[in-house]
Formats: C-alpha cells, sequence, structure tokens
C-alpha cells in the first residue's frame, strides 16, 4: 500500500480497538470551528457552532433533519460558504482566496449521499482522474494507485466498467477509493449510506470502520446509531443550527445530560 | 467472397461486447393474423388503413409517371454532373480534385476500422430486406408508366431480388451474421461494377470553342469509371491499414492522430491542394519563417516556464500581461500574424496552469503549442499567397464542394466557438456572460441574409488597409459566428442538465474550474446535447443554400437558375431540383443516422 494517508502514525496508539475512549488530547488540532454562522437568506442554518476535531478522531454528527449536520460539513471543504466566524482545516484559514480553497479540498476527501460518480469515466478513471490532474501523478503511478484502492474496498474486478453498471454499495465504495485516492488528511462522510439499500449498508459501514482504524481523521453525518456507538471517539448532537450536545458514545447514549437528547434517543432507539 | 466473412467476424466480435440477453420473444405471429391485429382492427382502423394505402398509391404513381416521362430532361442532369460537383474548376487540373476525394476516403476508411464502426446483421435479416424490397420494386414496376416490355424485365428483376432474399432468409443460419460494412462495401462494389458495365449513357459537354452535348450511347465516359474504381479500392485497402494499426499500434496514439488528421484535412485540402496557391520562397524564407520560429521559441520557452507546477501565482499575472500586450499590438501598425501569433499565446498562458506538471505534461503542451502555431502560420501564409487556378467567377469551387466546403467549415470553427459562448454565458463571471448573453440575443434576433450580406459586402469596407479577406472567407466567417450562437443555446441546454452533485463531486477533490468543465462537465453536457447539435448540423449543412443570395454558385443554385438557362436544356428546372434534394437528403440523413449510433455508443456506460 503506497497510500500515505492510510498509513498508521509513527506515534504508537493505546489502543486497537475502535469504540472505547481513545486520548487524543495530545494530538494536534485538524479542524478548529469557531462561532460558524451560516444563513440561507433569513433562515440560520449554522447558529454559533465551535468545536475542534483532532487528528486521528473520529466524529460522528447526529441530529434531526433540518438541523444543519450536513451545511456545517460541507462548509468544512467550503461546497457551501460560511458567513461569520473561522474555520482553520490543517492550518489553513478558509477565506475567498481560491489557492486556499483548492489546497483545502485537496486533503479533506468528501463521499456524498448519492455518490456522485463521473458516470461518463470507467471505474478505474473515476479514481485515478483527480490524482492525475491535481497531484500531477504520472498515469500509471496513479492507475496502480487506483487499483490498489479498489483491491482495498473490495471491487477489484469492477475497475473497466462504469459507474451505472454497479449497484449502490459498490457505488459507494468506489466514492471511497475516490477521495482516498487524493491521500486525504481528513475524510467527510456525508450520510453516505441513507440512499442505499438496507442491504447495501453494512459492506458500506465496515469499509469505514476499517479506515477509522488505520487512523484516519474522519467527520461523519449518519443515521447509523450502531455505527456512532460503535466507532466514534465522540458524539455531536445537532439541532437548529447548535451543538446541543457532545462527548463520548457511552456518555452520549447512556446518560445524556439535555432534554432535547433524550427526546431524540427516546425517538430512534 | 471469404474476406467479406472474415470482415463480418471481425466486426462481430466488437460488437460482441453487450451481453446478448435471451428475452422471452412474444411468438411471432403468422401473416394474416398480423394484418388483421395491425391494421384491420376495428372498422375506423380499416377505413384508415385503406384511405392512406390509396393515398400513398396515388403519390408513388404520380412520382414514377413524373420521373418516367419521356419529356423529362434527365440528360440535363447527367450532362452536367461535373458543374453540379465542382462547376468550373479547370478539366487539366480535375487530379487535385481525385487526390481530395482520395485522402477524405483514405481517412473514413481508417476512422471505420480504428473506431470499430458498422455492427453485425443476421444474413436472415438481410434476406427479409431483400424480399421487401423486391416486392416494393414489383409494386413500382407496376404502377409506373412504362411499356409492356419494359414493366416485364422490371417485374423479373423484381422477383429476381425478392426470390433471392426469401431464399436468403430460409436458407441462412440464424446465427450467421454479416457486418453492415461488408454489406455497403457490396452494395459500392456493385455500383461501380455496373459504371463498366450498364449502359448509362456517355454523356460530355464538350467546352471547346462551341459549347456543345455529347449524349452518346454505351457506358460512362472514363474519366468517371476509371477515377471512381480507383477511389473504391483506396478506401477498401484504407480499411484494412486501419484494422492492422488498430491491432497491431497503439490504439490510443491512432485514435489521436487520425483525429487530428480530419481536423486538419479541410484547410490542407483546400488551400494547399484544390487552390494550388504560388508560394513566395523569398517571401516564406525571409519573413513567414522567422516569425515562426521566433514565436515557437519564445512561446515555447514561456509555456515552459508557466506549466511548471512551482510557478504558482507569478505565472497568472504574466499570462495577463501577454493578453494585454496581444491586444495592444491591435492599436499599432504591425503584421496581422504577429498579432494572432501573440492572442493564441495568451491563450495558452493563461490555460497553462490547467495543464501544469512534471516534464511530461510540460513537453505535451509546449508540443501542442508549436503544432498549433505551426499549422496557424502556415495557413496564414496559404490564405495570402494568389492561387495558380484559374476560373471565371470569384470562387475556384462551386455546386456541391462548395456546398460542403462551407458547411464543413462553418461546423468545424462554429463549434469551439459556440462551446466558448455556452460557457461564457453561464459562467460566474458577469463580463463574458453579459458579453455572451449579448452576441448571442443580437445574433439570433437578426435574419441570416442579413449576415451574410453584411458579411459579404460590408466587412471588406471596415478592414483595416493592406488586408484583404476573399468573400468566401468573408462569408464563413459570418456564417460560423451565426451559426455559433445556435449551438451555444444547444449547449448550453446540456451544460444544466449536468447535475449540482456532479459539479460538488469534482470539486470536493480539488479540481479547477477550467479541469471541472473540461473534465467532467462538458463531456457530460455534450453527450445530451448530441441530437440537438446533429440537428444544428444538419440546418448548417441545407441553410449554405442561401449563399446563392450573394451571388456564389452553391448546387442549388446551379441547379434552379444555371442549368435550365443552357441552350440544350431550357426549363429543366423541375428535374435539377430533384436531383438536388437527393443529394441533400442523402447526406442529411448519413448525419441522423450518425447521429443515432452516436447516441447508442456514447448512452452505453449509463443506467
Amino acid at each position: 500500500m503506497t497510500d500515505a494517508a492510510t498509513e498508521p502514525t509513527a506515534e504508537p496508539m493505546s489502543e486497537p480497538a475502535a469504540g472505547q475512549t481513545r486520548d487524543l488530547s495530545n494530538a494536534r488540532d485538524m479542524i478548529v470551528c469557531e462561532d460558524v454562522s451560516k444563513w440561507y437568506g433569513d433562515f440560520q442554518a449554522l447558529d454559533g457552532i465551535s468545536t475542534t476535531i483532532k487528528e486521528q478522531e473520529v466524529v460522528v454528527v447526529l441530529g434531526p433533519s433540518g438541523s444543519g449536520k450536513s451545511t456545517w460539513i460541507r462548509c468544512i471543504n467550503r461546497l457551501e460558504v460560511h458567513q461569520e466566524g473561522r474555520i482553520v482545516v490543517d492550518d489553513v484559514e478558509l477565506t475567498n482566496d481560491l489557492r486556499n480553497i483548492e489546497q483545502i479540498r485537496s486533503e479533506v476527501g468528501m463521499v456524498f449521499q448519492q455518490f456522485n460518480l463521473f458516470p461518463h469515466l470507467k471505474v478505474i478513471d473515476n479514481v485515478s482522474l483527480a490524482p492525475i490532474w491535481v497531484r500531477k501523478k504520472p498515469r500509471v503511478e496513479a492507475e496502480e494507485q487506483a487499483m490498489a484502492l479498489l483491491e482495498r474496498v473490495g471491487i477489484p474486478e469492477q475497475a473497466h466498467k462504469y459507474p451505472g453498471q454497479l449497484s449502490g454499495g459498490q457505488q459507494q465504495r468506489v466514492a471511497i477509493a475516490r477521495a482516498l485516492a487524493m491521500e486525504p488528511r481528513i475524510m467527510l462522510f456525508d450520510e453516505v449510506t441513507s440512499a442505499l439499500d438496507p442491504e447495501m449498508v453494512k459492506e458500506v459501514l465496515d469499509i469505514m470502520k476499517t479506515l477509522a482504524l488505520s487512523g484516519m481523521t474522519m467527520m461523519v453525518v449518519t443515521h447509523e446509531m450502531g455505527f456512532a456507538k460503535e466507532v466514534a471517539d465522540r458524539i455531536i448532537f445537532m439541532e437548529e443550527g447548535q451543538i446541543v450536545e457532545q462527548g463520548t458514545p457511552q456518555h452520549f447514549f447512556e446518560n445524556p445530560t439535555e432534554d432535547r437528547t433524550k427526546l431524540f434517543l427516546s425517538q430512534i432507539l | 467472397m471469404s474476406e467479406f466473412t472474415g470482415l463480418g467476424a471481425d466486426l462481430g466480435m466488437s460488437t460482441g461486447t453487450i451481453p446478448a440477453v435471451a428475452s422471452p420473444q412474444t411468438p411471432k405471429l403468422p401473416p394474416r393474423e398480423w394484418v388483421r391485429a395491425n391494421l384491420f382492427s376495428s372498422p375506423f382502423n380499416s377505413v384508415l388503413t385503406v384511405v392512406s394505402s390509396l393515398i400513398i398509391l396515388a403519390i408513388t404513381r404520380g412520382l414514377l409517371s413524373f420521373i418516367f416521362n419521356p419529356q423529362r430532361q434527365w440528360d440535363a442532369t447527367a450532362t452536367n454532373l461535373r458543374l453540379l460537383m465542382t462547376q468550373a474548376y479547370p478539366e487539366e487540373q480535375y487530379l487535385r480534385i481525385w487526390v481530395s476525394v482520395a485522402v477524405i476516403l483514405t481517412l473514413t476508411g481508417l476512422s471505420l476500422a480504428v473506431w470499430r464502426a458498422g455492427s453485425a446483421v443476421s444474413i436472415a435479416n438481410v434476406g427479409r430486406r431483400l424480399l421487401s424490397f423486391g416486392c416494393t420494386l414489383a409494386l413500382f414496376a407496376l404502377l409506373a408508366p412504362f411499356s409492356a416490355r419494359a414493366t416485364i424485365i422490371w417485374l423479373l428483376i423484381a422477383v429476381a431480388v425478392a426470390g433471392g432474399g426469401g431464399t436468403l432468409r430460409r436458407l441462412a443460419d440464424s446465427e450467421r451474421t454479416i457486418s453492415t460494412l461488408a454489406l455497403v462495401l457490396i452494395g459500392l462494389s456493385g455500383l461501380v461494377g455496373s459504371l463498366w458495365v450498364v449502359p448509362y449513357g456517355n454523356h460530355t459537354f464538350e467546352l471547346h470553342r462551341t459549347p456543345r452535348v455529347i449524349a452518346e450511347p454505351g457506358t460512362v465516359a472514363l474519366s468517371t469509371k476509371f477515377p471512381w474504381t480507383i477511389m473504391l479500392l483506396i478506401a477498401v485497402a484504407a480499411y484494412f491499414l486501419g484494422t492492422y494499426l488498430r491491432d497491431r499500434g497503439s490504439l490510443n496514439a491512432t485514435r489521436t492522430t487520425l483525429a487530428l488528421l480530419w481536423l486538419l484535412m479541410p484547410p490542407v485540402l483546400l488551400y494547399l491542394v484544390l487552390r494550388d496557391p504560388d508560394f513566395d520562397m523569398g517571401h516564406v524564407f525571409g519573413t513567414d519563417i522567422p516569425i515562426f520560429l521566433a514565436c515557437a521559441v519564445l512561446g515555447g520557452a514561456l509555456l515552459n516556464w508557466l506549466a511548471r507546477p512551482s510557478t504558482g501565482e507569478i505565472g497568472r499575472i504574466v499570462a495577463a500581461l501577454v493578453l494585454i500586450a496581444a491586444f495592444a499590438t491591435f492599436l499599432t501598425p504591425m503584421r496581422m500574424i504577429v498579432r494572432l501569433d501573440l492572442l493564441m499565446l495568451a491563450a495558452f498562458a493563461l490555460a497553462a496552469p490547467t495543464f501544469s506538471g512534471g516534464p511530461r505534461a510540460r513537453r505535451n503542451y509546449v508540443i501542442g503549442w508549436l503544432g498549433l502555431l505551426g499549422v496557424m502560420s502556415w495557413l496564414v501564409t496559404a490564405v495570402n499567397t494568389p492561387s495558380t487556378i484559374e476560373v471565371p467567377g470569384q470562387f475556384f469551387l462551386g455546386g456541391l464542394s462548395l456546398t460542403l466546403m462551407v458547411a464543413i467549415f462553418t461546423i468545424v470553427i462554429s463549434f469551439p466557438l459556440g462551446l466558448a459562448l455556452a460557457l461564457a454565458r453561464t459562467s460566474n463571471m458577469p463580463i463574458f456572460r453579459l458579453l455572451a448573453t449579448w452576441f448571442i440575443e443580437f445574433v439570433r434576433g437578426v435574419p441570416m441574409i442579413t449576415i451574410l450580406i453584411f458579411f459579404s459586402i460590408m466587412v471588406p469596407l471596415f478592414l483595416p488597409p493592406g488586408m484583404h479577406l476573399s468573400e468566401v472567407a468573408a462569408v464563413i466567417i459570418g456564417y460560423s459566428l451565426f451559426s455559433a450562437a445556435y449551438l451555444a443555446e444547444n449547449v448550453r441546454g446540456g451544460l444544466q442538465s449536468v447535475t449540482r452533485g456532479q459539479h460538488e463531486a469534482a470539486e470536493a477533490v480539488g479540481m479547477t474550474t477550467s479541469q471541472k468543465t473540461m473534465f467532467i462537465v462538458l463531456p457530460q453536457a455534450l453527450r445530451v446535447s448530441i441530437p440537438p447539435l446533429v440537428g444544428h448540423c444538419i440546418g448548417v449543412f441545407k441553410e449554405t443554400s442561401l449563399l446563392a443570395i450573394i451571388g456564389l454558385f452553391d448546387v442549388l443554385y446551379i441547379a434552379r437558375n444555371v442549368m435550365p438557362n443552357q441552350t440544350e436544356f431550357m426549363g429543366s428546372t423541375k428535374e435539377n431540383i430533384l436531383f438536388v434534394s437527393l443529394i441533400y437528403w442523402l447526406f442529411c440523413y448519413q448525419m441522423s443516422k450518425a447521429s443515432q449510433r452516436l447516441e447508442q455508443r456514447t448512452g452505453l456506460g449509463e443506467r
């Protein structure tokens, strides 16, 4: 595996298993949000979000529909523009400067609910296109890396098909491989299993678990409570554009402090 | 015939990528029940069937009586074929025309092989087609106003065709297939072979001293049948060369080379082969080549530096400065070629960050620059060199060749222009958007005839002194601008069909706007726009007939105004128009079919 982003970092990790509280207090800050707000016209989508996400941390964002989860995660690679506050990703502040945006986007991988694969390109070209043109890798090297990634997500035999010929789960796995091909330091997952048939959810979640174990910094918007319990270092619960409560999975699922969180949990569990 | 089956097998394999899924077919009805179920299912349907059949029969009979009326002057078309194709192109230079046709056919043959055109059809199906063709032929023979003897001959031919088709259908194994290309080849060989055998009659226009028509019985003139035979052989040879290249060489390199050759073909044929320019070598070596070399070396070095990823922001500033310098040259007296070179360099410099990369990417980029610069320099030189072909009238081509030339040049020029306009109109930058919108709305609000007249009469008046633009060139520029405005609107529809998710996915992997446009948005937008784009191309081809208004001799003008005024063929307008419409239909129908095949091919990957 030549993929640098997936190699575990040199510093020894205290525990191999995810889900248990890891001590990340010494890790450096990957994403810093300070008082981030955003409006769509008169509607306030984000209302003073402040939090810090450490390197290697896996953060799961929960909350009812329309609570601003997706808007927030999309602000982090500037698919949406925040209007107030600061977002600093890997020590680069998000501003209107195009070079900053392009630099951050090539270091932040994103996987979408609707896959958004490029339908006119074969699977392998979907994965290798950005490394060739953005990272300026030689084509042969980029294709070798793409094949290695497809093997990692378990579908090397589909490399020369078009996305339309694949099942939903396979497409989402290609989308993950496409994001990983840029060797990102952070991965954003925006409700990646919501558009999948139930029997395909597991194959995608399994890959995300392996990724989390390999030490990737991840921010996951999802409705999969099992995944949140098992993999997350921290759970952030949002409503109406605000962070209502955050904490470890044990804290969040077993003894939440806020009434709103209790109501949410009683509705979904 | 073994080579044909070999050909068929070869092509059959290539289309075998789609798995043949045997779906449970609805059982075929026997003819009588089919007729009952589809044509006479209710009293109202029966009436409709009877009435429409009567109308079709009446129309067919009317058309056949018109065509085969002995008063028709079909020898007008037969005698004037050369006029219809090339107007007054001198006979002693006709080899140039044949060379051009040969080049086009060679490229066609190569492309058919390299792009694996054609599909396999089952022989039984061919038999069925022949059978129905024979039946139609028999019907025509009965309807046409032939003498009894001619009717019997035609009926015999029809029965032979139908019988052949019927036996083919019954005897052929349903698995056996034949390539459509092989069928086309059989048909074309039959046509070319018939030139040597069938007494079509030998029609010539004798131009020496007093023009007179010579019409002799027998096969067509040697100057017709011999070149066409050679052309057929060249096309077949090119096809087999193409299959060899496809299987032995690198496929992508061959395809790129072929696409470039297609793009180069129109100007090379027109300016180098057909026009036979009389180059002034002193000027070429003294001025043109030094300017080219200077631009090539300086531009190449600049672009090599700009395409280095480490150059960064300062590269964009330099590129903008080059653009300003290019515009500034228009304010001072200067050779046009220098201005054009600088403009092109500015475009390349602005696009350099998109294509930046390692030594290999940079080398490719500089090679692209050198190639385009070379073609443009040569083209400008060739255009400014007087032609040695002497013809009466203002342009050395006329008839179908003029029609085709204007259509091809217009489509080739207006395509990138239309793309640029569509992108500008959908861009985020207000200046581009506004300019593009105004241009499109203005051009679409003006009739095309106005634009043609404007460009043929007015534009030469506005040109700076010393710059000369031939009328045909001016008209092609005007027509291209007109066509680009419509094309832009077609492409814009395609651009809007690319979903927001595609834009976001491209942005999320860090692509710049130009990379996103080139690799993600445009390919998808163009695929959606294929049907309207081909419709547009058909329109461009047919509207070249408006060239007659500004005094150019296109094929329709010759048929309508020139041939009926020849003393021998007074009043042959109707026949000529019918013949010309057949020519137009042939070309447009082929474009339409090509569009359908293109849609099927490009749609393969989706869903």
